[in-house]
């Protein structure tokens, strides 16, 4: 049976007959994306800032001043009329109408670490059939190029606690985060001073060859992505000065200043300046269950800092148009306050923001009740924020993988954007 | 009558709708006045047959209440959150001053054995005297930096005046403590206890507990510095409470002392008059009260108590406690004797 | 979730199989196992009219072979002497040197352990307890009842509640993985509604298959414990259910339902019961709770293995080490063993099948059977020149990537100084050597990815070999116990590719290759030891050792 191409990429789509549908394992690279889509795409970053251990809504973007549950923070104005913060983002207060938009409605329904941080980072719930990939391996698939000289996703998490590297699932190692957790640069990047730089080329370009002799009569995609790997090696060692925030005038430096944070950040905007497409800080760790004021008033502080100084730097960049950051982590906090004055786990109704790149700033979306118990408008989950990402970004967020025969839509079934706060 | 901390017994706890943040009492009675998570203070008379806190009203704080005393007969100033200090007519229950009196968030406020001078610390890390009468800033000054060393806002809990008036001390979140000449103002030592404050550079990075609770030895001489040790997880106030006790005037620590029953945070301490015991109390998940012998260091009793305590108030003899905290009020009586009618609450 | 199934399985899978024999006589149970797969192989062969790629040489048969058996690469001294090795006898010597060689329990124990507990590596206990099973050959059927019933009181076989135990604290983590591990089923997607296109799996199976973890827990002591009581209930979503909510039954996934006896238990009784569990959960010194009269899990085990319901356990088995050895299965994939996913060869499916629960579930025997036949040893390479034959055919041997232990001991192997080996003749130290190499090997292993389904190599790895100092110091050191170092002692260009081949390799250099690495070593006269060290890296990185091919 012969199959023109186009026939061929029909059949496979459909899960009609052919070669290509009964090898069931395999992921359907092979669809083609209109002209239109691409130009949408083009240039598009990511930096999603991830509060994880959990950051308490009452803290950030859905004070409750007054209210049994809210606390001792006032809530303060913004740039956006009638849309009130807490007190500890001051700086963020002046920027919301200009770059930010709140969701304040998300029930993700799972408050344990592990399995809320696999629903944030997927857009789904755990389905122990199928090994989803994150949201930067899928914007590293999506917004990314095969040959990228630059790695695609590159993940920074640099506290144990609650540490989690990120999964490309089933789109497999090509869109595994470069993961920084020990220091600042990556692994591997920077030659041993023992071998000189012609040997080590010299070395690369013989296992080239000799690997080719291999490859040639054996039909397989890991195979091939093998070789592809070691292709990328030169490419990746050349970025690695995007990881060396001195190469920042120290007016930029001062700027962003000392925080380890804040540093992650001035690295993410060099790594998306330079056209990673997608850069996750992780800041941990919220989990305060003891002492949650204190704990916020130190961890707000730098996250109002440091997330206002790349937004602003991004801005004067014309970055920001480009470049979407969020925040968000594994799920916010509970309304009651603890004996030890801290908040406990909570996913029923907490908040997430998206700033920059395809996003209605000042708009501020869904609302909790007065105690923040539950979510009393416009309810939204997981899907629904991933749906509003890729919309963001220009990425139809119907478009469907597929795993074998298990067609996988980028956001989960029936999820819809949040009109509201796209621009 | 002499008290005797081995006869703790917890007489009255009493719920209350929300978090009692700190607490004066009525002299020779049981009324108390709390500043709470509700944004406001409240009466309570702790003797009354259904005691039933009553809110002050009127144009109040705009956040949780820190700090309150009494100065003088039907006067009350509070502290909060909101910065503000106020004056209320306790008997009308209404604001007769509001003064607004830091840039952050208001911690303690004490006032001086004479009734005449408060002091209020608060995360501005300033230390401000205030005539208790006409409500003039007398001066201010500071010894604590307001970022820590690992990048973050520090934060200035607790402030204590000796017992002859003529010191104050501050502590701040670093475990730094100040003393200062009260008239003058002028520092005049430093006492370091980085051992309350748990800094995570690796699992969580940020930082938990510093000094919560100060106390000088009836001669002034020590002073006692109240907090939480060294946590591992500092998700939680998971650490024994600490507590180090210094003679500040030659620098020297005399105490370190780590409870080994009860893991929480020490809120607030007190010194027997005498000098023999002091008192500690705060709490985490649940509080506790524990009673140090001040020559030995030893504990002399220890007991749970009900809620997380966050301020204790003592009658004038020095046997009973009045602690507020946690959805909570709760009363403890330590009596050397049983005195015959003491069950009984003596009836206005 | 709701709609992952809607591609049509059936037709799919109608198009994919040849006739059905249903009802046919299987060839006799007397057989050798390796005949039996040569000839349905070949028979589907004949009638797509696919030549198969012909028989691997010696030499990639013995890797392979070594890989799939011993979990490692053979040392250059097994090489050499499989190629010199004129009896026609000598690949099954081989391979029943091998099964009975602690090669293969270790390897046997690292894969089972990586099927079993993939989220929870290098578990000690479990570990412990694989081994042991491995080396007595325990039957699988025993060893499901290890995993699934267990005996706190029994040393040996106590560790193997780990399964279950590490998973306790997730229903669906306990239901979904016995059904996809030892069931070859997957029935997540009835968790919220009927399957939609495979008749077999209605939700009531999805919640009867969690009746029977729904009572178990785990105390504060880690001591697996089952409560006497307690339901599972479940609302059907489709929109014209009029049953409202049900109660599930102990039901098993060919719909045989267990029944509880009645137990007649007063409110008081009840709260004592709870109070026991709960003390159970929360103390270190709380009495371990009391053995149930009824335990669902027992009568899972009991259900699943009697032989009117034993349409999945025999075959997931069968199909799962099929998969393991021919990197596809009969059925697949291998979590969905269901009517509307035929198996590519159900005859040789069903007899295999009768194979392993006739012989007492010898796992050892089906895997002597597998390597044994002429399907299992064809090349990797298709030369043929017309379309590459579908995978379901077995044409052509698959490329497996290694797992991190086959390769990370495979490395080891081969960067060691292949003159320092101890007789393969002599048990005792070669015990000893593969312990240690199992030992070394624990650290590499977590530098690498385990392969899934659609495995890439992530450029994590390629950067790791290119820079990393723990390559340089510990592959490419140039002391005496290193292959470098050893090569470095030799005296021309020649011999140095011939042994650096045949060590990493297991095979003789070809010509091009030969003058490749020759040109490369000439040119480096200058610095000989760099050059040699280049000429290891650029063998230990290349794809005939990150492969099974």
């Amino acid at each position: 049976m012969t199959l023109s191409r186009r026939g061929f990429l029909n059949a496979a789509a459909l899960g009609t007959a052919g070669t290509f549908a009964s090898d069931m394992t395999r992921l359907d690279l092979l669809r083609q994306t209109s002209w239109a889509d691409e130009v949408k795409k083009q240039g598009k970053r990511v930096i999603l800032l991830w509060l994880a251990g959990g950051a308490s809504q009452f803290e950030t973007f859905d004070p409750k001043p007054g209210r049994p549950t809210g606390g001792p923070y006032r809530a303060i104005p913004t740039s956006a009329t009638g849309v009130h913060i807490s007190e500890l983002l001051p700086k963020m207060a002046a920027r919301i109408q200009q770059t930010t938009a709140i969701i304040r409605s998300l029930n993700t329904k799972n408050a344990d670490h592990g399995g809320g941080a696999t629903i944030m980072e997927t857009g789904r719930i755990k389905d122990p059939g199928i090994e989803y990939p994150d949201l930067g391996a899928i914007c590293a698939k999506e917004l990314g190029r095969l040959d990228s000289a630059v790695p695609d996703y590159v993940s920074m998490y640099t506290s144990t606690e609650g540490r989690r590297k990120g999964t490309s699932g089933f789109l497999g190692s090509r869109y595994a985060p470069m993961f920084l957790s020990e220091s600042m640069q990556p692994e591997n990047i920077r030659r041993l001073e023992s071998i000189s730089d012609i040997d080590h080329q010299d070395r690369l370009a013989l296992r080239d060859l000799l690997a080719k002799k291999f490859t040639q009569n054996r039909h397989s995609d890991s195979l091939g992505s093998h070789t592809q790997a070691y292709q990328r090696v030169r490419g990746l060692m050349a970025s690695e000065k995007l990881f060396d925030i001195e190469q920042e005038s120290t007016e930029i430096r001062a700027k962003y200043g000392p925080t380890q944070f804040a540093q992650q950040c001035l690295i993410a905007r060099r790594l998306v300046e330079a056209g990673v497409p997608f850069v996750k800080v992780a800041r941990a760790w919220w989990d305060s269950h003891g002492e949650n004021f204190e704990t916020h008033r130190e961890l707000c502080a730098d996250l109002d800092h440091s997330m206002s100084v790349l937004l602003d730097d991004l801005r004067d960049r014309g970055l920001l148009e480009h470049t979407l950051i969020l925040t968000f982590g594994e799920f916010g906090r509970t309304p009651n306050i603890n004996a030890s004055l801290g908040r406990d786990h909570f996913a029923a109704a907490w908040s997430a923001t998206l700033s920059g790149c395809g996003v209605r700033g000042g708009a501020c979306f869904g609302k909790t009740d007065e105690d923040g118990h539950k979510v009393a408008d416009g309810e939204v989950g997981a899907g629904d924020l991933f749906a509003t990402i890729f919309t963001a970004l220009g990425i139809d967020p119907n478009k469907e993988y597929h795993v074998g025969a298990r067609p996988v839509p980028l956001s989960d079934f029936g999820a819809k954007p949040i009109k509201d706060v796209l621009a | 009558m002499p008290s005797d901390p081995t006869k703790l017994q917890k007489t009255k706890d009493i719920g209350i709708p929300s978090i009692a943040m700190c607490v004066a009492r009525v002299p020779n009675s049981g009324r108390l006045i709390f500043g709470s998570s509700d944004f406001k203070l409240h009466e309570i008379d702790v003797f009354a047959e259904k005691p039933q806190p009553t809110p002050f009203g009127g144009e109040g704080h705009q956040s949780y209440v820190t700090g309150v005393v009494l100065p003088a007969p039907n006067v009350a100033v509070s502290g909060s959150y909101d910065g503000q200090l106020i004056w209320w007519d306790v008997e009308k229950r209404e604001p007769t001053r509001k003064v607004k009196a830091h840039e952050l968030w208001i911690r303690r406020l004490v006032i001086s054995p004479d009734g005449k001078t408060i002091a209020s610390v608060a995360d501005d890390m300033q230390c401000k005297l205030w005539n208790a009468e006409t409500g003039e800033m007398l001066r201010q000054f500071s010894d604590h930096k307001p970022i820590t060393p690992h990048d973050f806002p520090s934060m200035l809990h607790a402030v204590a005046f000796s017992p002859d008036g003529k010191f104050l001390a501050t502590g701040d979140k670093v475990g730094h403590v100040a003393i200062w000449e009260a008239t003058s103002g002028s520092k005049v030592a430093t006492v370091e206890a980085p051992g309350l404050y748990t800094w995570d550079p690796r699992q969580r990075r940020h930082s938990i507990g510093g000094i919560r609770a100060l106390a000088f030895s009836p001669d002034s001489k020590w002073i006692a510095v109240g907090g939480i040790g060294q946590i591992g997880n500092i998700d939680h106030l998971d650490a024994p409470a600490r507590i180090e006790i210094f003679d500040w005037q030659k620098g020297e620590r005399k105490h370190e002392l780590n409870n080994d029953k009860f893991k929480a945070l020490v809120e607030d301490l007190v010194f027997d008059p005498s000098g023999k015991w002091l008192l500690s109390s705060g709490g985490a998940g649940d509080g506790f009260v524990t009673f140090t012998d001040v020559e030995t260091g030893k504990p002399i009793h220890q007991d749970k108590l009900p809620m997380h305590v966050h301020q204790l108030a003592l009658n004038e003899s020095y046997d009973t406690v009045f602690a507020v905290g946690h959805h909570k009020i709760a009363v403890c009586e330590f009596k050397a004797t049983e005195p015959p009618a003491a069950s009984e609450p003596a009836k206005p | 979730m709701r709609f992952f199934c809607r591609i049509n399985l059936v037709a799919l899978w109608l198009l994919s199989i040849v006739v059905s024999l249903n009802g046919a006589e299987l060839p006799s149970a007397n057989l050798p196992i390796e005949q039996v797969i040569d000839q349905f192989v070949q028979q589907r062969l004949d009638t797509a009219k696919v030549a198969p790629s012909p028989q691997a040489d010696d030499a990639n048969v013995l890797r392979r072979l070594m890989l799939d058996v011993a979990g490692r690469i053979p040392t250059s001294e097994e090489a050499k002497t499989y190629a010199a090795n004129r009896s026609a006898a000598k690949r099954v010597e081989l391979v029943d040197r091998l099964l009975a060689s602690p090669d293969f329990f270790w390897h046997q124990r690292n894969e089972l352990e990586r099927m079993l507990l993939p989220n929870k590596p290098n578990d000690g206990e479990f570990r412990k307890y694989l081994l042991w099973a491995v080396k007595e050959n325990r039957s699988w059927d025993a060893m499901f009842r290890d995993m699934l019933v267990g005996d706190e009181a029994d040393e040996n076989r106590q560790p193997a509640l780990t399964f279950i135990k590490s998973r306790a604290r997730d229903l669906d983590d306990m239901l979904n993985d016995t059904a996809i591990l030892f069931f070859g089923v997957n029935v997540t997607c009835a968790k919220c509604h009927d399957h939609p296109l495979t008749p077999d799996w209605k939700q009531h199976h999805y919640f009867g298959m969690a009746s029977f973890f729904s009572r178990t827990y785990v105390t504060k002591k880690n001591l697996l414990a089952e409560r006497p009581f307690g339901e599972v209930k479940f609302k059907s979503k489709r929109k014209d259910d009029t049953k409202g909510e049900q109660t599930a039954k102990f039901e098993f996934l060919t719909g045989a339902i267990v029944e509880e006896p009645v137990v007649e238990r007063s409110a008081d009784d009840i709260k004592k019961i709870e109070e026991t569990i709960k003390a159970s959960m929360q103390k270190d010194d709380a009495p371990p709770p009391e053995k149930p009269a009824f335990s669902p899990r027992e009568k899972l085990v009991e259900v699943a293995l009697r032989a009117e319901d034993n349409r999945f356990f025999a075959r997931n088995i069968v199909n799962r080490v099929w998969d393991r050895f021919f990197g596809r299965g009969l059925v697949h994939p291998v979590d969905q063993l269901h009517a509307a996913n035929a198996a590519s060869h159900p005859e040789l499916l069903d007899w295999l099948t009768r194979d392993m629960v006739a012989h007492g579930y010898d796992l050892k025997r089906l895997i002597r059977g597998i390597v044994l036949s002429q399907a299992y040893s064809r090349s990797s390479e298709w030369t043929a020149g017309s379309q590459f034959p579908d995978a379901a055919l077995f044409a052509v041997a698959n490329v497996k990537p290694l797992t991190p232990r086959q390769y990370s001991l495979s490395l080891l192997v081969a960067v060691n100084n292949p003159t320092q080996w101890p007789a393969l003749d002599q048990a005792e130290p070669w015990t000893t050597r593969r312990e240690q190499l199992e030992n070394t090997s624990n650290g590499w292993a977590g530098s690498f990815e385990m392969p899934g389904e659609s495995f890439h190599v992530a450029v994590d790895e390629a950067l790791l070999f290119s820079n990393n100092k723990r390559i340089e110091d510990e592959f490419l050191r140039d002391s005496g116990d290193r292959l470098v170092g050893h090569l470095k002692s030799l005296g021309d260009n020649q011999a140095v590719i011939e042994a650096a081949v045949l060590t990493i390799c297991s095979r003789p250099p070809r010509g091009d290759e030969r003058a490749a690495l020759d040109d490369f070593l000439q040119k480096r006269s200058a610095d000989r030891l760099a050059a040699i060290r280049q000429l290891v890296w650029v063998l230990l990185t290349g794809p005939e050792m990150r492969f099974s091919y």
